[in-house]
């Protein structure tokens, strides 16, 4: 017997969440362990220089991650879990949205969770994009300048938040209404 | 080492405050224009129909971001500019953003 193991619409679906955002909640942490642990009272030096290089492009590739996903999230993904049903259908397994909301229990998951995820994981992309600017274009002095460590650090501890947050709610709708 | 020093002390704060501000300005704008949506003051043509407004309204968003930064970095690039009044402007901005792109504000409007 042939059977699929999972369909294009899950494999998407665990690459926006699971390869992509799981990326990137990791890349966020290490960088807010790397910006605290690697930072450096006074001037900078070649250590400094070197470690900063690595933070810089560790926070790159986590916005470029972060980007992935809110771009395969809104233009992939989305789409399919909000297809319309046509008339008449009873079984809504593959209308995740109509499947949520057809049960007053679950029609949160898109009046809050869905409606919340379209938008603020593109202010999460932002934020980790302009940390990633700074961290290319300052290096050391991302690590040695106390004020600019501590905003970058601030930017992304609410960057992990906001993602987090909507991986979470992500979890939930996925766990409901799963794209098959 | 010597260059390093260099490197440090001719980069200007200016730049780093630009995408600062920036990041705040465009999470504001996306609130912005989730609520007036949600009013149904302003409605942002869908990008792309299958995935409906939602692609407007963030297409918008970034590229006032994006413009904004574009504006702020020309002008700030090269200056050392006084920080604390614009890290606390644009924790605001994105804090201002966050909540108007949350569902049980929108009720309050």
């Amino acid at each position: 017997m042939d059977t699929m193991l999972f369909t294009a619409r899950s494999l998407w679906t665990m690459t926006h969440g699971m390869a992509l955002g799981g990326g990137a909640m990791i890349g966020l942490a290490v960088a807010l362990f790397s910006l605290r642990a690697m930072r450096v009272a006074g001037g900078a030096d070649a250590t400094a220089d070197r470690q900063a290089r690595h933070v810089a492009w560790l926070i790159v590739v986590t916005a470029s991650l972060l980007w992935s996903s809110v771009l395969l999230g809104t233009y992939v993904t989305f789409p399919a879990y909000r297809a319309t049903p046509p008339p008449g259908i009873t079984d809504l397994s593959q209308y995740p949205k109509a499947l949520i909301q057809s049960n007053p229990g679950t029609a949160w998951l898109h009046s809050f969770a869905m409606e919340t995820k379209e938008h603020v994981p593109w202010i999460a992309a932002m934020l980790a994009t302009a940390v990633a600017s700074v961290g290319l274009r300052y290096r050391a002095k991302l690590l040695g300048d106390r004020q600019l460590n501590d905003m970058a650090t601030v930017l992304l501890v609410i960057c992990f938040v906001l993602v987090s947050f909507v991986a979470l709610l992500g979890v939930f709708v996925n766990k409901v209404a799963p794209l098959e | 080492m010597a260059s390093i020093e260099r490197r440090r002390e001719a980069v200007a704060n200016g730049a780093a405050l630009a995408a600062f501000l920036a990041a705040g300005i465009g999470a504001f704008a996306l609130g912005m224009i989730v609520i007036l949506n949600e009013t149904g003051l302003f409605a942002a043509p869908a990008l792309y129909a299958p995935a409906g407004g939602v692609t407007g309204r963030t297409t918008l968003a970034a590229a006032i971001w994006l413009i904004g930064w574009a504006v702020l970095h020309r002008r700030w690039k090269d200056r050392q500019i006084e920080a604390r009044a614009l890290y606390s402007l644009s924790l605001a901005l994105i804090g201002l953003g966050l909540l108007l792109t949350l569902p049980p504000v929108w009720k309050l409007f």
